[in-house]
């Protein structure tokens, strides 16, 4: 209630008379050329008006001149049509007043001071309450603010809105084809209906573009700062267009984006083209995008065998004439055929050759010796740090084994046709030898038994693989041994398959003397004899073995036949007397590798007892191993590469030449890598110091990385090490016709691919004479001189032996030279 | 051991051709100095409509600095708008899925099939300057893949790799990303408030140290002492709208204005390149 009353009792007029009295005071507060100035106003009033004078009192003339802001002109129409002459409507409400000092406060605003919120937040208040501040400090602060709000309206037209953001209002495009999407190429029209939507076009961008600018008259004669504006307007338009001054003023100088603004690109459908012309000053003099020439490019060759050729560019023509297609080959000449052809250079070349022939093959020789010898003596000239480890006990090797008085060491490889019984027989002697326990057979018998095939129980002893047992036959070389009274052996069951003839020469090279296993019954005899056992045998022979048993199996299945054996005796010996095995070397033991008869023991059966010779055992032992290089530099083929609790990197192999102790350094070839012999075992697993040639070994290395150590590389000696080369001549036995081919080279475990580069001459089998120089071809059973080229280097020297073979099939054995 | 059991290859071998990597010449030595303007972009070559299959496509060449290396090479396909499948949740807007590839061969670095990082951040910072300019709530329950392929890398390839100056060329390849990305979609009929072109700038140091740093416009890495930063810019020119903005590099701390002065001149190689784009467009239209 209280406040109501409150209300009630509000004196409008006195609350009223204190605004009159502020501005009654402001008007005091005229400045002294102001009071000059409205002196000589209403003497000027006055006099114009004359005698109507009277009407009007001194302080309205003096408040209109004040309103008019000393135009005496305006202040006298006003004061006759109010005062003197007053119309049907009486009074009329002052104009709001605007602030006296206008006229210097945008240049004083646009350089000075923070144009941002600082200068906002400091003088709002103060311009809101006392909007009619005099002095020239306030004045500036307000301009100031006054600039800020100019700023913070910058973007609201008002109004006047500039060309360029007037809206243009243009009919949505028809999309090609009505539908969306597609390759962007427009619908197909006739020509009519081209035509006519051109027409079409052209009359509505005329139309639009004079609506345009009809519109833009218009608004021009809307603006409230054009000159032409009523009177009444003049003090708001002259605000507003301050604040749309003071607010491109600072676009100018601050706000980038509107700074950098170029012309705009043109809207693609018809528009407005000429930009305002304030924009054309603000554009940036070096401006880069001349309307003109926008930076497009032609399509790169790329481009336009993509595309097409561009559509302004000729198109080309297909050609009327077809060239052959060789005429553009760059070596055609079309005399060609007048030259002698190459085949006749060659043989003409040939013919001048053969009369000089031996001459060049010696040179060729001596070069090829020559440059060995370079070789040899650069690396024998190279210092290479073979220090042997402290480890090194330092012994005479040779010494300590002649002083060493054990069994005899032999190794001997099992050969013969596929399923002849070489690894059942083997098997049956490691059982009846005591090697192999009656349990462990037991255990394999009944495996087997599992697969349905029981007699290969025994060849399981040996054929250890997953993949041999299934499939009954032996793959890979498989080594085991046994001891006699008098020597100790390595057996090295070799696989009968052709298809594994790689496996089974790694096998023999590391032989002393072999066994071939023939199977003696009805036909499998003859079919052996014409396939593995007469590859074996001349395989075992070029390998250097001279030695062999012939074990004639199976004869249980011929109930021991006598005449079977004899005649296999007879066919066997007469053909292994021609591979080149001495008569006294070949030895026949006829067996039953599946019962154990003439193997250990002398058989029991009555019905062979017609063989009254040595049993297979007896054989092995009678048979001596061949001399061993023992003085030569250390040799040894690497047959595996294993990890063990020794070492990370063990090898296996058999000596071939040369002797070795714990400590040594030793190089591999390839690779050109040294190691160390951390430890060595010798034959079955014994820890040994040193191992000689013919020994099987396992050494531990150290000192070198496992990707250098590779199946087939060969461990030599550091101060001595064998040649890796890719070029060599070989004495060969042909068995197969030689002409120059693709071959791959095996030596031991180590093959190669390469290429009979070119066969020298055909030498005599027994005395090693030439027979015929430059043969085109070798033909079976003969003796030549080739040259072989290898891809890659391997490490081969004089005096190896290798096997070629092509195709699956042995086409040479032969020795380097 | 290795298996040489049964199958008994053929026995020749061949060996493998064996190219020499080392440079013909010593790149670094010979340095091509710019021939354009400072404010000029390289000229481009665009055309829309060229791969039939898809809703738009697009194709653009930015001419070679001249040096007979070669220039970039991007080819943009866009699929959609289209529905989604079943399992996406609703969606009031259409969905945009960028995805940038080099091909294989387009830099002297092979890249793999798989997209790397750097592929990965140029979709992404396409997308965004994508998705300022695609009306999207007109498509809802529905996506669009842009698909671009980089035939081409930026570069004359040995420079590039012998500089470690790849980093500033992703910077070219996105700004060639943006225009082409856009020239498809409007080639699609997908509805956009405005084309958008992407434009780089750089600020570079010529010819020694002491030299004071310049901007230059659409910057050829190789062609400059150093480049000091860049910015590559996705701008509406239109609706004056900046939607992407990829700045990198060190500034010189003592001037703010350049940072400032970057971004104005990117927006001005932005606007030189949405030209092109207009006039594609306009020629495709009429």
């Amino acid at each position: 209630m209280a406040r109501h009353q409150n209300i009630r009792n509000l004196d409008y007029e006195a609350e009223l008379e204190e605004y009159g009295a502020f501005s009654d005071e402001e008007e005091e507060e005229l400045s002294p050329e102001d009071q000059v100035r409205m002196r000589e106003g209403t003497a000027q009033v006055l006099e114009a008006l004359g005698v109507e004078a009277h009407k009007v009192t001194k302080a309205q003339i003096e408040e209109s001149l004040w309103h008019y802001y000393w135009d005496v002109d305006k202040t006298i129409t006003y004061l006759i049509s109010k005062y003197i002459d007053p119309p049907k409507k009486p009074a009329k409400t002052a104009p709001p007043k605007t602030a006296p000092k206008q006229d210097g406060t945008c240049i004083l605003g646009k350089g000075s001071g923070p144009w941002w919120p600082t200068s906002l937040s400091r003088s709002s208040p103060v311009a809101l309450c006392e909007p009619s501040l005099t002095t020239s400090c306030q004045a500036a602060i307000a301009s100031a603010s006054r600039q800020s709000f100019a700023h913070l309206f910058r973007d609201l037209p008002w109004g006047n809105i500039p060309p360029e953001r007037q809206a243009v209002l243009i009919p949505p495009p028809q999309l090609p084809g009505g539908l969306l999407g597609g390759s962007g190429a427009p619908p197909k029209m006739s020509k009519l209906q081209q035509l006519a939507a051109a027409r079409k076009k052209k009359a509505e961008e005329k139309s639009a573009s004079g609506e345009v600018e009809q519109t833009q008259v218009k608004m021009t004669e809307l603006t409230v700062n054009d000159n032409q504006a009523s009177k009444e307007n003049r003090p708001l338009a002259g605000v507003f267009g301050k604040r749309v001054k003071i607010s491109e003023t600072t676009a100018q100088g601050r706000i980038p984006l509107t700074m950098a603004e170029p012309t705009r690109p043109e809207i693609p459908q018809a528009q407005a083209p000429e930009a305002s012309p304030s924009q054309h000053q603000e554009e940036d003099p070096i401006d880069p995008e001349p309307a003109v020439a926008p930076p497009k490019a032609q399509p790169s060759a790329f481009a336009s065998t993509l595309f097409g050729p561009s559509s302004d560019s000729p198109k080309r023509r297909p050609r009327e004439v077809f060239a052959l297609p060789y005429m553009a080959i760059s070596s055609y000449s079309p005399d060609a055929f007048g030259k002698p052809s190459p085949d006749d250079v060659v043989l003409a070349a040939q013919a001048k050759v053969a009369t000089a022939g031996k001459k060049s093959a010696n040179v060729h020789n001596k070069k090829g010796s020559s440059s060995a010898d370079g070789v040899t003596n650069q690396v024998s000239q190279l210092k290479i740090d073979d220090t042997p480890l402290p480890k090194s006990r330092n012994l005479n090797v040779l010494s300590e084994f002649e002083k060493q008085k054990g069994k005899k060491t032999a190794s001997f490889v099992v050969v013969g046709h596929v399923d002849a019984g070489k690894s059942t027989m083997m098997g049956r002697l490691l059982l009846d030898l005591n090697v192999v326990d009656q349990r462990t057979v037991d255990k394999l018998r009944k495996e087997a038994e599992k697969i349905g095939k029981t007699s290969f129980a025994l060849a399981w002893v040996l054929d250890q693989r997953h993949e041999e047992r299934s499939r009954g036959v032996t793959i890979d070389i498989a080594t085991n041994r046994f001891e006699t009274e008098t020597t100790s052996f390595t057996i090295l069951d070799a696989p009968g398959h052709r298809d594994f003839i790689p496996n089974m020469i790694a096998g023999a090279s590391q032989a002393d003397f072999a066994i071939l296993v023939i199977d003696a019954s009805t036909g499998a005899f003859e079919s052996g004899l014409k396939g593995q056992t007469r590859e074996h045998s001349l395989l075992i022979r070029s390998m250097g073995v001279s030695r062999i048993i012939v074990a004639v199996n199976k004869l249980d299945t011929v109930n021991w036949s006598q005449e079977r054996f004899d005649e296999i005796t007879h066919q066997v010996s007469g053909f292994l007397t021609a591979t080149g095995f001495q008569p006294k070397n070949i030895a026949f033991v006829p067996v039953s590798g599946l019962h154990g008869d003439n193997l250990v023991r002398k058989s029991t059966d009555p019905a062979a007892s017609w063989y009254t010779g040595k049993t297979l055992v007896e054989e092995l032992e009678a048979s001596e191993p061949s001399a061993r290089a023992l003085a030569k530099p250390l040799r040894m083929t690497i047959s595996e590469v294993m990890r063990t609790p020794q070492s990370s990197i063990s090898i296996t192999g058999r000596i071939d030449a040369g002797s070795l102790q714990m400590g040594d350094a030793l190089l591999v070839q390839p690779s050109g890598e040294k190691a160390y012999v951390k430890s060595l075992q010798v034959d079955d697993g014994e820890p040994a110091d040193w191992a000689v040639a013919g020994q099987n070994v396992v050494l531990h290395l150290s000192n070198i990385d496992p990707i250098h150590v590779r199946v087939g590389d060969i461990v030599c000696d550091p101060a001595k090490p064998i040649q890796c080369v890719d070029t060599f001549t070989l004495k060969a036995l042909a068995f197969d016709i030689l002409m120059p081919m693709q071959v791959d080279v095996h030596r031991g475990r180590l093959h190669a691919a390469g290429k009979i580069e070119a066969i020298d001459a055909i030498l005599d089998k027994v005395t090693g004479k030439v027979t015929k120089k430059k043969p085109m071809i070798v033909k079976p059973g003969t003796v030549s001189r080739v040259r072989v080229t290898l891809h890659s280097k391997v490490p081969l020297e004089a005096g190896q032996r290798v096997v070629l073979r092509s195709g699956g099939q042995t086409v040479a054995a032969g020795l380097l030279e | 051991m290795a298996d040489r059991r049964r199958i008994n290859g053929p026995v020749g071998t061949t060996n493998p051709p064996i190219y020499d990597d080392a440079p013909e010449k010593q790149s670094e030595g010979v340095k091509v100095a710019r021939s354009r303007p400072a404010n000029v972009i390289r000229r481009m070559y665009l055309k829309t409509g060229v791969t039939p299959s898809a809703s738009g496509s697009a194709y653009l060449e930015i001419e070679s600095s001249g040096n007979g290396g070669s220039g970039l090479k991007l080819s943009c396909s866009v699929h959609g708008p289209r529905a989604l499948p079943r399992s996406t949740p609703f969606s009031p807007h259409i969905i945009l899925s960028t995805h940038v590839k080099f091909a294989p061969f387009a830099t002297k670095q092979r890249r793999g099939y798989i997209r790397d990082p750097i592929e990965r951040d140029l979709g992404t910072h396409l997308e965004t300057a994508l998705r300022g300019s695609i009306i999207a709530d007109r498509w809802p329950k529905s996506g669009v893949d842009i698909i671009i392929s980089i035939v081409e890398g930026e570069q004359d390839r040995e420079t590039s790799k012998a500089q470690g100056i790849e980093a500033w060329d992703t910077m070219n390849a996105l700004s060639g990303c943006i225009t082409v990305a856009s020239a498809a979609l409007a080639d699609a009929g997908i509805d956009c408030v405005d084309t958008v072109a992407g434009g780089v700038a750089a600020l570079v140091q010529d010819a020694g140290d002491d030299a004071a740093p310049s901007i230059v416009v659409d910057p050829i890495p190789s062609e400059h002492e150093k480049v000091l930063a860049a910015c590559c810019i996705a701008y509406l020119p239109t609706r004056q709208e900046v939607t992407n903005l990829w700045f990198k590099g060190d500034l010189p701390a003592s001037d703010m204005d350049v940072y400032t002065q970057l971004i104005e001149k990117g927006i001005q190689a932005s606007k030189s390149a949405n030209r092109v784009l207009v006039d594609c467009l306009n020629e495709t239209v009429g």
